[in-house]
């Protein structure tokens, strides 16, 4: 009996929804009805949900002076897919086609489309680049199947670029199909609900927080352990390996631009590394028939034991044969 | 906004109706039951009427050592003294034996034997179903109406969970299987298939085939406690399907929120450690 009573209460409510809406959605004048409003969640908020994906064949950076797109600037810059690095598949196949026009860069601040990096950086990458061999530690997160880092878990390799977003209240939750890492962002526009974590307390992934500023969620992230890279893929070129340091300050912005689209944008401001902060923005693109499926990494980590370190060792092993004369 | 489920309307005054409901049932035990719904949950419910099991949980027992009654032991690394010793528990088997084939208890005892180089939780692998529910980590229920995420702190293992019927089987063997869900009432149901072999279900070796089916039960007792159960079918290495089943509390602090235990870092040295260049000679 109560239940017939509240479903005519909701009814009710329905209808006054529903005529509420309509009037808000109603275009006032031919330029508003261009204007798309996001949908809401059921708290009110705009409604990021879905299977995201960023195949995208943009470079990560505008051609430096050395000339040709995308090419290095210096001979260092070249190691990124240095062979038996275990990385060079992934300039080599796309396991999917570009679903988004090409741009000059995915880096669009500075101007240049070029990260202003510091010679520090630079010297840290091309230590890292050289001595991938050695040992784990100059491997990225990602060769090492711990994490591709944030912001470098949105920057698109060659393959696994899926995201699903969920959504409850006071909370977004950011699910990368790469290493299997679900992000989970405290959502509040209060800034005292929860501050960040304690300085002493650092993570791989930092702490992030999120707030709205209009319909675009905007997430800072702090904490950083300083163990990280900047970038993981052979994808970022140049800006692979260069490492992010405990200072670093990640603020992110999702901004749903559409029916099938999320213009992502993140400002990196971490002044060791760049001389200046530097922002990168790039559309997710909707695909609900984008399945992610596990993304295995440690547990079969074979190229990495095999070629990276284990043909590492075969060189010495060669190299110490050549210098005792056999 | 109607339920899928149920089909009840239910938007936030159906919370309202819930506590009016609860108040009516606590006068009147008698005056009866709400189809759907378990009468002993009086706690929080979604926007679509579910009990809300959004939260950080953790179950509180030592199922991880060993699932069956188990007396305290010593430690398997002698430098870990008593803080690596294993500590006694009840156990959380229904009737306290797991049945195994004759060749599957003697698998199960020799895993026992050799559990520093085989337990895949050494390797910080990833733990399998229903092993991370009962891992000494948090793990937090991120629940929408489509999808149910279970994101666990041990190794970032996750799982995405359509709340849908199952579409097909599954396309390939995983860590932490291929798993579809359900509402059974106030129940979520999970069902898990398409596993490997590859995982364990506790630090005694306890092990199961590729031909592992697992569904899991959570019941929400009240705001802070959910009732799990897991049944688990291997007609590979058990002979009948057997049943675990232990309260997982939420955590209540202030400030809970899943942190990392990204272990990889951890095992390199282990695993990789014979193929470092050596420098220093």
């Amino acid at each position: 009996m109560m239940e017939k009573q509240m479903a005519k209460f909701v009814g009710v409510l329905a209808l006054i929804a529903a005529g509420s809406l309509a009037a808000q959605t109603r275009p006032a004048t031919p330029a508003a009805a261009k204007k798309w409003v996001a949908p809401r969640t059921s708290d009110g908020k705009p409604d990021l949900q879905g299977t995201w994906v960023n195949f995208d064949s943009t470079p990560f950076e505008r051609p430096g002076p050395g000339g040709a797109s995308g090419a290095p600037a210096s001979a260092s810059e070249g190691a990124p897919v240095a062979p038996g690095s275990g990385n060079e598949h992934a300039l080599i196949f796309t396991d999917r086609k570009p679903l988004v026009e090409q741009r000059a860069s995915m880096v669009v601040e500075p101007a240049s489309g070029r990260v202003p990096l510091t010679p520090w950086a630079e010297q840290q990458r091309d230590y890292a680049l050289t001595h991938v061999q050695d040992s784990w530690e100059y491997n990225t997160p990602w060769e090492r199947c711990i994490t591709r880092g944030i912001p470098a878990a949105i920057f698109p390799a060659g393959y696994n670029n899926g995201y699903q977003i969920l959504q409850t209240p006071g909370q977004v939750v950011i699910l990368y199909e790469m290493i299997h890492e679900a992000r989970v962002i405290p959502v509040s526009n209060t800034a005292t609900t929860r501050p960040h974590l304690p300085a002493s307390l650092r993570l791989w992934n930092g702490d992030p927080r999120g707030h709205w500023e209009g319909d675009t969620l905007v997430v800072e992230t702090t904490n950083f352990n300083g163990r990280s890279m900047i970038a993981t893929s052979a994808a970022t070129a140049r800006i692979r390996s260069v490492p992010q340091t405990e200072n670093a300050r990640i603020v992110e912005r999702f901004t749903r631009t559409g029916p099938d689209e999320i213009q992502y944008e993140v400002t990196i401001d971490d002044s060791k590394v760049a001389t200046t902060p530097w922002k990168v923005a790039m559309p997710l693109v909707r695909d609900n028939s984008y399945r992610i499926f596990e993304y295995m990494c440690h547990e079969a980590n074979q190229d990495f034991m095999e070629i990276t370190l284990g043909g590492g060792r075969l060189k010495d092993k060669a190299a110490e044969n050549a210098g005792n004369g056999k | 906004m109607p339920d899928r489920m149920t089909g009840k309307l239910s938007i936030s005054p159906v919370r309202a109706a819930a506590m009016i409901a609860g108040l009516l049932l606590a006068i009147a035990p008698a005056a009866g039951q709400g189809v759907a719904r378990a009468p002993g949950y009086t706690g929080p419910r979604t926007a679509a009427g579910k009990p809300d099991l959004n939260g950080i949980w953790q179950a509180l027992n030592t199922a991880e050592w060993d699932l069956r009654p188990h007396a305290a032991a010593p430690p398997a690394v002698l430098a870990m003294g008593a803080a690596g010793a294993q500590p006694a528990g009840l156990g959380v088997v229904e009737g306290d034996e797991i049945p195994y084939k004759p060749e599957a208890a003697a698998k199960q005892k020799d895993n026992a034997a050799h559990w520093l180089t085989a337990d895949p939780e050494v390797k910080c692998f990833l733990p399998g179903i229903p092993r991370a529910t009962y891992m000494p980590f948090p793990f937090q229920i991120v629940q929408t109406p489509g999808y149910i995420l279970m994101a666990y702190e041990y190794a970032s293992a996750s799982r995405s969970i359509p709340v849908a019927a199952r579409k097909e089987a599954p396309q390939a063997d995983s860590w932490m299987g291929d798993a579809y869900a359900r509402w059974d009432g106030d129940t979520l149901v999970v069902d898990v298939a398409g596993f490997n072999e590859d995982t364990w279900f506790d630090r005694a070796g306890d092990f199961h085939s590729d031909a592992l089916h697992v569904v899991e039960r959570y019941t929400p007792l009240s705001r802070d406690a959910i009732q799990y159960e897991a049944t688990i079918e291997d007609p590979k290495v058990f002979t009948r399907p057997w049943k675990i089943s232990m309260p997982l509390y939420r955590h209540l602090e202030k400030n809970a929120q899943l942190l990392e235990f990204k272990c990889v870092e951890f095992v390199e040295q282990l695993m990789y450690g014979p193929l470092r260049k050596q420098t220093a000679k």
